[in-house]
């Protein structure tokens, strides 16, 4: 026990270090999750609502998204825990592994650990002891206020067992993959690598959970994230699964602790394997920031087409919500229930393509905001002060965030054209995304124009884009609900293109949008030419 | 190639640069000639690197004028860009490249190639280039900025506080490549605060304090400035010397005053040696000044010194 002395001192230590990120993430992850319940008996609370979202659930691609739904009648309560368990399960992994690698290998990088186990009387094992403790208080939070907060929601169909073995089982996966997170964190000498090996491992299970849904669930039990279905959560309510997870995270923070045991500080287990000495694809500033970006720019390619898939999975689900009594549909006939459903799926789609030029728009401002970036960490003054001037510079990020941007957009509008015409009877014809695309591609440009025009005269004030975009996306969300007058509405780049594609492009607007967006661009780049670099 | 000996590469003329209402640097003057290595020198934070930054181009000067090979410093900084290489005082390189990768592609952007000459740095420097960036220690990165520059054929190099976290092995490859460098009749701006890197490799010496030069010249010209350490032993004693003027600190070792410890103006030396002839020397050590002497001097404003006094 000699080697774990001091642990609650580290762990003090380490609350008191990372307790506004525990918080922040509790808050989102307990307050959405609880928000979610609280609304989901308005939303599926009908037997026919019910019933449109069974047929929905059930399908592939659905099941393939989010797991495998009970058979049967399906209650609220069932509807919810189906739709948030996995999903949940994931953002908590994320949650625990951004902890645990931050306690572990990341301090151990900074050289604290260094310190605290060198000059004070800390036992070796202490600092790992301290992580695995951090998690355990930061997930069982989460369990008590999910728990709490879900019994208040107090859904249809559900009963206190099944409450608050949700709430557990998603603490426990969370816990489970945050020990496991500290077996790699003893395996590999640095924290990048460190994540790069926790996401490698999460993207399997998670794999595997999706291919053995699919095909035959009871495989599902192969990967610990398929565990969070086999609770089966208000039908049978199994325990099992949880103690799994526990007996898991329990055996892995002991093969860290073995792991660590073995190894110097500052070493790995595993040498990665080095590098390249030479390149012969870098070289200058627009062949950099592609490498720089390759993985982030896969993994949102990859995630706006997983995005737009599932949106598009549940398109004929939209038109049917509305119309799925026989009666209208003899009185309205045939063409004319087709009609509606048709416009209300476009009016989806034009809801769509304002989420994900929100989301292609913060991909393609990060690009540009990484320019700010690295001339604060001082990497930019490599390339300044090299032949390369800075209005080329600043192009190629420019450049490289409108493509990404809007071929973020295209991505997730195509994928959810593709995944939507598979399960719909009649397809919906391609003009209506390609329509939407267009009407979006100002806006996209009105908020990256107006992060160039900050990195050019005022960089510190660049928190005033997310700031805007934010205002755009509330007021175009819920705009209409609170009774803003028209004015204030104008203010949101989406107000001018929501009624695409139902309505053709009313193009002056855009037009206009398109000339700030150029102005300010010229002035970001004259500002950018004629100020001072920091680093 | 004589009129080439001292064509003039760079040229700083009363540079002053306000960050808002500090005035970081408030009057610089630098001369640098082909062939020619100047030291500049100055404690941290007198303005060393706001100097170097707007020489780059990287800021531009509130007034005063910067030229480089005859061009504006920040306008004509691409120009000039081409005929320069520079090492930051704090390497910083994208975490996710080798070591290998940042010097080829650092190479490239300057218009040069990975040659012979950049493999035989990789392997004098000893860096193991298959790494990635973010595993070095601020030494290696160091590294990898210097076997990039070295390698690079310029006019003018520019190091800031190059060997601060290189060791004395590394520190010593380091200076002979300035050696290299000046033999073929580069230009090398070499920033420092250690006093003894600058003595040994440059022709010239700036000192910048708060954000001002306040003395330029080579090391010898400059001695009158500093004192050399005397430890003196004699047959019989030395009095009279505590009256001479240019002796300074004076402490005797022994009763009879025949072994004494002093410091003497540089210029002053000759007269203090005729005094100690006749009292016939047994040993004698001295010591010649240093730069932190120098330094010392400038700097020790307790003892109410004015420079050269």
């Amino acid at each position: 026990m000699e080697q774990y002395t001091q642990t609650l001192t580290l762990l003090k230590a380490n609350l008191k270090r990372d307790w506004i990120k525990i918080t922040a993430w509790l808050i989102v992850l307990v307050g959405v999750f609880v928000a979610v319940a609280a609304k989901f008996d308005g939303i599926y609370g009908t037997t026919k609502q019910i019933g449109a979202i069974s047929s929905t659930l059930r399908s592939k691609a659905m099941v393939a998204l989010i797991g495998s739904v009970p058979d049967g009648h399906l209650t609220t309560a069932i509807i919810f825990t189906s739709e948030m368990a996995v999903f949940w399960g994931l953002f908590i992994i994320i949650f625990n592994y951004s902890l645990a690698v931050g306690s572990s290998r990341g301090q151990e990088e900074s050289g604290l650990t260094e310190m605290v186990l060198g000059g004070h009387p800390v036992g070796r094992l202490a600092p790992l002891m301290a992580a695995a403790l951090e998690l355990l208080i930061a997930n069982g939070l989460f369990a008590l206020i999910t728990g709490a907060g879900t019994m208040i929601a107090n859904l249809p169909g559900s009963d206190i067992n099944g409450t608050w073995l949700s709430a557990v089982a998603i603490a426990a996966v969370g816990w489970a993959f945050g020990m496991i997170a500290l077996v790699f964190s003893q395996l590999v000498a640095d924290s990048h690598n460190v994540s790069m090996y926790n996401y490698a491992f999460l993207g399997i299970v998670y794999l595997i959970r999706m291919m053995t849904d699919v095909s035959n669930p009871d495989y599902t039990w192969i990967s610990p994230l398929g565990w969070l279905e086999k609770t089966e959560i208000y039908t049978n309510n199994n325990w099992w699964p949880v103690v799994m997870l526990a007996a898991l995270g329990v055996v892995a923070f002991f093969g860290a602790v073995a792991l660590n045991a073995n190894r110097d500080i500052d070493a790995g287990i595993i040498h990665v394997n080095p590098g390249s000495r030479r390149s012969r694809f870098l070289r200058g500033p627009a062949t950099l920031l592609v490498w720089n970006q390759k993985s982030l720019t896969i993994f949102w390619v990859v995630g706006m087409a997983v995005l737009g898939a599932s949106y598009g999975s549940v398109f004929d689900s939209i038109g049917k919500i509305f119309n799925t009594s026989p009666t209208i549909q003899k009185v309205l006939g045939q063409t004319a229930v087709r009609h509606i459903e048709q416009s209300q799926v476009l009016s989806f789609i034009g809801l769509l393509g304002i989420i994900f030029s929100l989301l292609a728009v913060i991909a393609g401002v990060m690009i540009v905001n990484r320019l700010v970036t690295e001339e604060r960490r001082g990497y930019l003054q490599m390339v300044m002060t090299k032949p390369q001037g800075r209005t080329y510079i600043l192009a190629v990020y420019v450049v490289f965030g409108l493509i990404l941007a809007a071929g973020l957009l295209f991505v997730a509008l195509v994928s959810a054209m593709g995944a939507g015409n598979v399960v719909m009877k009649h397809p919906i014809a391609f003009k209506y995304f390609w329509q939407t695309f267009v009407s979006n591609l100002p806006a996209i440009a009105v908020f990256m124009a107006l992060m160039v025009g900050l990195v050019g005269i005022y960089p510190r004030l660049r928190s005033l884009v997310w700031a805007y975009l934010g205002i755009s996306f509330l007021i175009s969300y819920f705009g209409n609900l609170m009774d803003l007058s028209k004015s204030v509405l104008k203010i949101s780049p989406y107000y001018w293109t929501k009624k695409v594609p139902i309505e053709s492009i009313n193009t002056t607007p855009l037009i206009w949008m398109l000339v700030i967006a150029a102005v300010l661009i010229v002035i970001g780049f004259v500002g950018y030419k004629n100020r001072d670099l920091e680093s | 190639m004589n009129k080439m000996e001292n064509r003039m590469i760079l040229d700083v003329q009363h540079l002053k640069k306000n960050f808002g209402k500090v005035h970081a640097l408030t009057d610089v003057n630098l001369q640098l000639h082909s062939g020619e290595v100047l030291g500049f020198i100055g404690p941290n934070g007198a303005g060393k690197s706001t100097t170097i930054r707007a020489i780059l181009g990287l800021i531009k000067e509130t007034s005063g004028s910067v030229t480089v090979f005859g061009e504006d410093a920040w306008k004509d900084s691409v120009k000039i860009h081409k005929n320069l290489a520079y090492v930051p005082g704090d390497v910083y390189l994208w975490p996710n490249l080798t070591g290998g990768q940042t010097i080829d592609m650092l190479l490239r952007m300057s218009g040069q190639k990975h040659t012979e000459k950049t493999d035989d740095l990789i392997k004098e420097f000893k860096l193991d280039t298959s790494k990635k960036n973010r595993t070095y220690s601020k030494g290696n990165r160091q590294k990898v900025a210097l076997i990039a520059a070295c390698s690079t054929d310029v006019d003018l190099y520019i190091f800031d506080e190059p060997t601060s976290g290189l060791d004395p092995l590394n520190e010593l490859i380091f200076q002979q490549r300035v050696a290299e460098l000046k033999e073929q009749g580069k230009s090398v701006l070499l920033s420092s605060h250690i006093l003894s890197e600058v003595e040994k490799m440059c022709d010239t010496i700036s000192i910048i304090r708060e954000g001002k030069v306040i003395e330029t010249g080579s090391l010898e010209s400059m001695q009158h400035l500093t004192r050399n350490v005397v430890a003196v032993k004699t047959a019989s004693p030395v009095d009279g010397l505590d009256k001479t003027e240019g002796v300074h600190q004076l402490t005797f070792k022994n009763d009879q005053h025949t072994i004494a410890e002093f410091t003497v103006d540089s210029d002053k030396i000759g007269a203090v040696m005729e005094i100690l002839t006749k009292c016939t020397i047994l040993q004698l050590k001295t010591t010649p000044p240093t730069l932190e002497d120098l330094f010392l001097r400038y700097y020790h404003s307790d003892n109410g010194q004015k420079v050269g006094e």
